[in-house]
Parts: C-alpha cells; sequence; structure tokens
C-alpha cells in the first residue's frame, strides 16, 4: 500500500514537518496530524465549505487538497487570522458583532472564504456577497449575519486602507 | 429591520423584576471568540493520545440478510487493529429509545446480520490512520441474501400502515358538520423525507480509562441521557461514565439518542483496550440514524360562509421503519390552532424499509403547518377571503382542545405588526395580478405555533474571591445561546457585569440537566440558574450577617449584593472576595435544582434528569402554553423558466420574554432560513428498486445557501409570560421554522395560480 513520505508544510508562517502516507489529505493532515482542528470537516467532498483554506492566498477546499500539493506553498488556516497580538481579524471581530454564526462549526471555513471574497473585490453589494460566499453551507442559517458581518468587515477595511 | 434595531417599540422585555438588569439585553455570544479563532473544541478535535480510527460499512440491499463477510482480506490489510460484525462483537444490553422501541432479545449487537434497511450498519474496521481503515474497509468481501424491499410508503405494497392510537381525537359531530357547511374544501398533501444535516456530522471518540470507567467525547443535545445510555449498554453505574460536549456543529433533533455507531466505537475501544475515534462520513449520515419521515395528510375544511370554521378533518400518515415506532405526531398543534367546534384527527404510520425516523426540527408541527396552513389558504381563496382575515375570524379565546385558557396568545398582535411592515394591505388578491418584467409576484402568509415544554434542571453557582462568578450544568449549548443567557442570568441576580461570570456546560461531571429539545433548555436552564444564584445571595448575606469574622456582622438587618460589593444599604460595602477572605474561604458554592419538593434517593433523581421521566414529575398547569407567529413572504417566479426565488420575508412572533433579543433573532432567522430549504430544495430521493438514498450528500440533498436567503425582517411582539415559564419566556427554538413551508406555497399560488401540494416546489411543478 501506500508509503510513507516526508514532507513539510509551511502553515501560518511556521514549518510543520510530518511523515504521511500521500494519500492523506491537507485537512486530514492539518486535523489528525498537526492538530490544527480550527479547519472543519463538514462532508469530506467538497460541498459545504467548511473546510476552506487559502494556499498562496486563494482559497482552497482543504479536504479536496492533498497534504502533498500543498508542500512548498503558503497555508493559511483559521488559526492564523489573528494578529500576533491577538488582535481579532476585522472579519472575525464583524462575525461576533454580527452574531454570524450558532453553532460555529461552519464558522472557520465562512471566515476564510470571506476574507478572499473581500480581497478579491466581491464584497460590493449584499448580492455580490450572497454569491461569492454561496459556496460554504451554514446549517443554522445564519446567513444574514454573515452578509451583515462581511459588508462591515468590508468597509471597515476599505476605511482602513483610504 | 431586526429585534435589536427597535426594542423599546415591540422586543419590550419589561415587567420583569429585573428588566434593568442583564438578562433581556442583546449581548454578544459569550462563545464567540472561540469559535472565530477556530479555538471552540468540537469532539473530535479532543486532543486523546494514541487513538485509533473506525470507518463503518453499511448495507447495499435494502432488506435481506448478511449471509457472509470475509474479513481477511480488510484484516490483512496494513495497519488494521479489528475488523468487526455481527459474529465477532462483544454484546452489549439492550437499551430502549425515547420512543420505547428495544432491541429484541436479551442481548444487543449494533452490527446487523438480518438487514431492514439500504444503508444499516453491519461492520467496522478499526486501524492506526484513518486513511489505512477508510482503504480496508473496503476490502471487505460482503455475501448478501437479498429480499424484496418496500423503501417508500408510496410503494403500494406499503399499505395503509397501523393506526397510532395516541393521535386519535374527536369532538363534535365532525361528518355531519363538514356535510352541512356552505364552503368545503378537500385537499392532500405531501412532504418528502427531511434530514436534520447539522454541519458537523456525528461521531465520538471512547476512551476507557479503566475496565469500569470511560470518557466519551460525542456532540450530544443530551449529557445525562446520553450518559445513562452508555451505562446501560455496558452495565455500568451512571458515574461510570462521563460524557463530554461542550460545543455540539448543530443537531436539530439528531443528535441526542444512543445510536448503534457509537456503540460500534465504544465495542471498538473496549475489546482493543485503546480510545477510538469514529466519524460519520456526510453520506452515512443519511442511514446512521433517521431524519423527518415522509407524510401524507388529506384535510378537510368545512365553513360558513362569514369564514367560521366548522368543521376539520385531518387524515395523517407517515412512515415509520419495519423494526419501530417512530411516530411525526402531525396532529399535535392542529387541534388548537383555530376555534373549530367539529374536529376529527388521526394517523397512521407506516412500516417500510428505512432507518427508523427521528426527530427533526419541530418534529409534527413544522409538516402539519404545511399541509393545515395551505388548506386554510385554500378556504381563503373559496372563500373570497383575505387568509389574514379569515384567520382573525377564527382565533380562538381558549384552546379547543384542552379546554384551558392561553397562558398568553398574542397571535393577532403578530397579523398586525408583520402585516404592516410587509404592506399586506397593498396586496391585490387576485394570482398573477402582481409583476414586475417577466417576474410574477406572489406574497403568502401562514403562522406556526409551538408548545412550551418544560422540565426540571439543576445547576451549580460558585462566587469566587475574585469578585467572578462560574455557573455550571451538563446542560449544552449546540448554538442556541446556553453559555450566554445563563451569564446573562446569573450576572443579572447577583449585580456582577456579565463578563465576570463563566459558564461551564456539556459535561456529566456537572449538575444535571434535561435533553435540549423540545425547546424547552432555555426556559428551564434559566430558571434553575436564577434560584441557584438567588440562593448563593442568600448564602452570601448570611454569611456577612453571622459568621463571628464577617466585618459586616451585626451591622443591619439585610445586606445587599452589587457590583461585586456587599453591604448594608447605608453604611460601608466591602467587596465579595474580602467578605470570603475575612471568613476564610477562597469561594461560596450553593447547588439547586428545579425538581418539585419531594425525598428522592440519588437514583431517582438521577433519572428525572437522564431519562423522559423528569417532564411527567411536573404538575399540569391550567394553563396552555404556546408560542406563536405569523410569516408574511413575498416570492418571486420567473415566468418563462419557473425558476422561484424568496425575496422578502417578515415574521412577527410571541414567543413570551426573549432572554437575549439579539441570539433569539439568530435563532428566529436561522428557523426561517430551514423552512425555505424545505419549501423549494430539500428531498431525500430514495430509489424504488432497493431502498438506497440517492440524494444521500450535501449537492443532491440541496440546503439553502447564503444566495438562497433574502434579508429577513423579524419582530417580537412578545411579553412576559409568568404563567408559562418561571422567567417569562416560551419557545424560541423550533417555532420559526413551522409556516414558513405553506407561507411560501400560498405566495407561489399567489404569483402563479398554480397550487402544489408536495414539497419541494420545483420548477417543473410551474411549467
Ligand atoms: S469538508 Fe471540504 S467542502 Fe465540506
Ligand atoms: S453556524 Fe452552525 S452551521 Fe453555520
Amino acid at each position: 500500500m501506500a508509503s510513507l513520505r516526508s514532507m513539510e508544510l509551511e502553515i501560518n508562517g511556521a514549518q510543520y514537518a510530518l511523515t504521511i502516507e500521500p494519500r492523506v489529505t491537507l485537512l486530514d493532515a492539518l486535523r489528525e496530524n498537526l492538530g490544527l482542528t480550527g479547519t472543519k470537516k463538514g462532508c469530506d467532498q467538497g460541498q459545504c465549505g467548511a473546510c476552506t483554506v487559502h494556499v498562496d492566498g486563494e482559497r482552497v477546499l482543504a479536504c479536496l487538497t492533498l497534504a502533498v500539493q500543498a508542500e512548498g506553498r503558503s497555508i493559511r488556516t483559521i488559526e492564523g487570522l489573528a494578529s500576533k497580538d491577538d488582535t481579532l481579524d476585522a472579519v472575525q471581530q464583524a462575525f461576533i458583532e454580527e452574531d454570524a454564526f450558532q453553532c460555529g462549526y461552519c464558522t472557520p471555513g465562512q471566515i476564510m472564504s470571506a476574507v478572499a471574497c473581500i480581497r478579491e473585490g466581491h464584497a460590493g453589494s449584499d448580492a455580490e456577497i450572497r454569491e461569492f460566499m454561496a459556496g460554504n453551507l451554514c446549517r443554522c442559517g445564519a446567513y444574514n449575519g454573515i452578509v451583515a458581518a462581511v459588508r462591515k468587515a468590508a468597509q471597515r477595511i476599505q476605511g482602513a486602507a483610504a | 429591520m431586526s429585534l435589536t434595531d427597535s426594542p423599546a417599540k415591540y422586543g419590550s422585555v419589561a415587567g420583569s423584576e429585573t428588566a434593568s438588569g442583564p438578562l433581556g439585553r442583546a449581548a454578544l455570544r459569550g462563545d464567540g471568540s472561540l469559535k472565530v479563532r477556530g479555538a471552540a473544541t468540537y469532539a473530535l478535535e479532543q486532543p486523546v493520545e494514541g487513538v485509533l480510527h473506525c470507518v463503518l460499512v453499511q448495507s447495499t440491499i435494502g432488506a435481506g440478510r448478511v449471509a457472509a463477510i470475509d474479513r481477511s482480506a480488510a484484516e490483512a490489510a496494513p495497519g488494521v487493529r479489528l475488523v468487526l460484525d455481527a459474529g465477532n462483537s462483544l454484546t452489549l444490553a439492550p437499551m430502549p429509545d425515547f420512543f420505547g422501541n428495544t432491541p429484541p432479545g436479551d442481548s444487543y449487537v449494533p452490527f446487523a446480520r438480518e438487514i431492514s434497511f439500504n444503508g444499516e450498519l453491519i461492520a467496522a474496521v478499526v486501524a492506526d490512520t484513518l486513511e489505512q481503515a477508510r482503504a480496508a474497509a473496503a476490502l471487505l468481501e460482503v455475501t448478501y441474501e437479498e429480499a424484496r424491499s418496500v423503501p417508500t410508503f408510496s410503494d403500494p405494497r406499503a399499505g395503509e400502515g397501523r393506526a397510532v392510537d395516541a393521535m386519535t381525537k374527536e369532538w363534535g359531530e365532525p361528518d355531519a358538520a363538514f356535510a352541512e357547511a356552505p364552503v368545503r374544501i378537500e385537499a392532500t398533501y405531501e412532504t418528502p423525507r427531511e434530514y436534520n444535516l447539522p454541519i458537523e456530522p456525528h461521531g465520538l471518540i471512547v476512551h476507557f480509562e479503566a475496565d469500569d470507567r470511560l470518557t466519551i467525547y460525542e456532540p450530544t443535545q443530551w449529557v445525562d441521557g446520553t450518559a445513562r445510555n452508555y451505562a446501560g449498554w455496558f452495565g455500568l453505574s451512571f458515574d461510570a461514565v462521563r460524557i463530554v460536549s461542550p460545543f455540539i456543529g448543530g443537531g436539530f433533533g439528531s443528535k441526542a439518542q444512543g445510536l448503534p455507531h457509537s456503540a460500534a466505537a465504544a465495542i471498538a475501544a473496549k475489546m482493543l483496550g485503546r480510545p477510538v475515534k469514529l466519524a460519520v462520513t456526510r453520506p452515512q449520515t443519511f442511514t446512521a440514524y433517521g431524519g423527518r419521515p415522509a407524510t401524507r395528510q388529506t384535510l378537510r375544511l368545512g365553513a360558513a360562509a362569514d369564514g367560521r370554521l366548522l368543521a376539520l378533518d385531518h387524515d395523517a400518515a407517515s412512515e415509520t421503519s419495519v423494526t419501530g415506532t417512530f411516530t411525526e405526531t402531525l396532529g399535535i398543534v392542529t387541534k388548537m390552532m383555530y376555534a373549530v367546534p367539529n374536529l376529527s384527527s388521526r394517523q397512521n404510520v407506516v412500516p417500510v424499509n428505512t432507518v427508523l425516523p427521528g426527530p427533526f426540527r419541530a418534529p409534527g408541527k413544522n409538516p402539519s403547518a404545511f399541509a393545515f396552513e395551505c388548506a386554510v389558504d385554500e378556504l381563503a381563496v373559496e372563500l373570497g377571503m383575505d387568509p389574514v382575515d379569515l384567520r382573525r375570524v377564527n382565533e380562538p379565546d381558549h384552546d379547543f382542545e384542552t379546554g384551558k385558557p392561553w397562558s398568553s396568545r398574542r397571535l393577532l398582535k403578530c397579523y398586525d405588526v408583520a402585516g404592516e411592515a410587509f404592506g399586506w394591505a397593498g396586496r391585490n388578491p387576485a394570482p398573477r395580478s402582481m409583476r414586475e418584467g417577466r417576474q410574477l409576484i406572489g406574497w403568502g402568509m401562514a403562522v406556526g405555533t409551538h408548545p412550551v415544554y418544560a422540565a426540571p434542571g439543576e445547576a451549580t453557582v460558585r462566587l469566587l474571591a475574585n469578585g467572578s462568578v462560574e455557573v455550571s450544568s451538563s446542560a449544552i449549548d449546540m448554538g442556541t445561546g446556553t453559555y450566554t443567557i445563563l451569564a446573562q442570568t446569573a450576572a443579572d441576580v447577583l449585580g456582577v457585569p456579565v463578563e465576570k461570570v463563566t459558564v461551564r456546560l456539556g459535561d456529566s461531571r456537572l449538575g444535571r440537566a434535561p435533553v435540549a429539545g423540545g425547546s424547552q433548555l432555555a426556559n428551564l436552564m434559566t430558571a434553575a440558574v436564577h434560584k441557584t444564584a438567588l440562593a448563593a445571595r442568600d448564602e452570601l448575606v448570611t454569611l456577612g450577617l453571622t459568621d463571628p469574622n464577617s466585618p459586616l456582622r451585626d451591622q443591619a438587618n439585610t445586606l445587599t449584593v452589587a457590583d461585586g460589593r456587599i453591604g448594608a444599604s447605608r453604611g460601608g460595602a466591602i467587596s465579595v472576595g474580602e467578605l470570603l477572605a475575612a471568613t476564610g474561604r477562597d469561594h461560596l458554592e450553593v447547588t439547586r435544582d428545579t425538581l418539585p419538593e419531594a425525598d428522592r434517593t440519588p437514583e431517582e433523581r438521577q433519572r428525572m434528569f437522564s431519562t423522559l421521566a423528569g417532564r411527567g414529575a411536573l404538575p399540569d398547569l391550567p394553563v396552555s402554553r404556546h408560542s406563536f407567529c405569523a410569516h408574511f413572504i413575498e416570492v418571486r417566479v420567473d415566468e418563462d423558466f419557473g425558476t422561484i426565488r424568496v425575496s422578502r420575508v417578515v415574521t412577527a412572533f410571541d414567543a413570551g420574554r426573549l432572554y437575549n433579543p439579539k441570539l433569539a433573532e439568530s435563532q428566529f432567522k436561522g428557523g426561517i432560513v430551514m423552512g425555505i430549504g424545505m419549501a423549494l430544495l430539500e428531498e431525500g430521493v430514495t430509489d424504488p428498486r432497493n431502498g438506497r438514498i440517492l440524494s444521500s450528500n450535501l449537492a443532491d440533498y440541496r440546503i439553502a445557501t447564503n444566495a438562497d436567503v433574502p434579508e429577513i425582517t423579524t419582530i417580537s411582539v412578545g411579553e412576559p409570560d409568568y404563567d408559562a415559564t418561571p422567567l417569562g419566556g416560551k419557545a424560541v427554538g423550533e417555532l420559526s421554522i413551522v409556516g414558513v413551508a405553506p407561507a411560501i406555497a400560498n405566495a407561489v399560488y399567489h404569483a402563479t395560480g398554480r397550487r402544489v401540494r408536495s414539497l419541494p416546489i420545483k420548477l417543473d411543478d410551474l411549467l
């Protein structure tokens, strides 16, 4: 069967060495091998968005990505979003203020998507936010709060940049 | 617009002795910071050293038996520790489920030999890694003897099923009244199988620390019931089992039972003497436990020309499994909703080859509202009456089913307020009369209700020397806000800021609590914490007045506790910490429960919380207690393509006092979102040949996405209802889904002139 393979992953600016089979997904490597459980598994089939992380700044579904594919790339997960002094990212802060979640299980994926959605320039209107956040399912139905949080964070980020 | 924008206008919590305190305020979610950081630890994320991974294998036939399982290839695969099936499994003691079904025989194995549905658990593989277990599971050679299955109740061979006696009710002369009624309608409505689908799939980690002692990390809506179930399976005492469930990634009714996969993981852990982790895969969740069964309901309504209802006949059926009975209680709120002098209601359950269905948000209430509220709309059309006016005419001044007065019923106010905010007065009643370009616009409305259930709870409150407060209980928070509102409750009584209160939940080592189901937990746990915090305050005052070392001794007849300080109303106050230090303690701890006063053995007490016995312990009340809501919904239907979009939702709620309007609003909106999915998207599709669930994933079983949901307006018209619950709240969590689907169906009728009586409503229904 599959043989073990050593690799190094750069996650949230730190290097992690691990020895795993090549068939291990990035999602399972994070959750089962590295103890980075902030990234969630809702389907393992690319259908829910709970596992969304950034690889080289782009949103990626970690359940559809093998860990080896992320070698030599820069991975960012929910654990790496707050600043070093633990100040929350504008999106994280807005999610709390707008109560953009209930159970919280889809939330890390929503937030990683939202950060990218704003950076990609797709937070221009509520309709655009809804469309570009539609890949992240929330069974608690926090969508109104999510749209409000993304709108608010986008305004704050643009305000800070202006 | 939202509940929190205009608290003074509608969302008032005035009238409570503590209205000025933290309870009732729109405090931010206490566990929010952990959740947005990815630092909230869900069950499968608990750091347990040396776990093995367990993968389930489910049957691929709909009925018959497993003739043989060849385990050899799987057992020889790399990393495999154990391959389990009915032939080599440890046996457990059978335990009953909530509904009174107990596995037959005097021992229980979670792996089936006789197959009664497609997707039934037949084997499990345990290996060092998840990848190894998954690969080995694919190597199992299963030989079946397949029998013919009856997968759904639409299959003619399913027959009519059997009557559920408890669901039969009749008063007046329904047949005669219907026959003589000047205006009559009769129609049949259907809802498909629907699945709970919390985004966190089921799973658990089982750790036997010793032969007779285990810890289970598992998302559960009922820590104490779950502990009791494992204790029963393994013949251990309640205290030998610890359940840890601090965060739950959604449940919606599905995470409270002892399910076969949980038994499988526990058996593996026991047999191997190692901790075992089991994650049910998303497709497996569709048959690892049951969702809402398919329903079929025929309604006959007879009315006078002025709209007064004269007769109601409700003939209902729902699916169950061939091995057990689950009743989707379709008549549970149809009998109390309106003033109906002649009524007949009955229900059959129809056994088919399915996993036993289970509770899913507002069981019974939700699908019955689809049928009933559509029928009322049809009656309004028949009468040529506005559907709100028709409901007003039939507003009951008391509960016609029980004869009791309402504890409160502000549904008329819901019509006023939501109708005005929606602009209902501007509705042209004729179908297809409102449009914008090629888009047909439809306005529909419907109502929802949910009973107020009650059970006792228990809480512990600790006052610490540094002025902070700890509240703990085995009650849970699955996003419902329990952490936050219990902190608010304690802060309210003890006069400290909410930030000073820490809440610990979801651990069977803490105080007892009943199931988080039936929308009861918020009311009963705020009551338990309120009572306990009052007792803690009293003990603190007693300490201050009577302890020989108290600096406040003999200063006054009583002392006041506020802002973390205690003292006479005139005169000096000292901090709570100073008093505790002076009297030689580092904390003061009080535990109280809300069981009715009685002498009880520890076993009886534990039974009150870990079984449904607690509910029965409470006295029958002289009032009928329900929450109510009225949904007003706009849809836009593309005339050429038949696509349906929900474009506006305005809902008014009478759910009594809201302990936290912001979090209640999230629950209200969440239920409406789920209702939009139910109306337009969600459909469990079954292969008629063998009962395989064809839609067993999140792409084929579609739930509402962000792009399917418009801005939703929620308005609270509730007033504190102290006849309903001790702190004045009514039912919140499940209320709002009830009535959404019929409001949408009624709007679709108004837009298109097509009456669709089977959910979900699809574009081909309109072309
Ligand atoms: S877990 Fe990756 S998309 Fe669902
Ligand atoms: S917050 Fe529960 S699934 Fe989104």
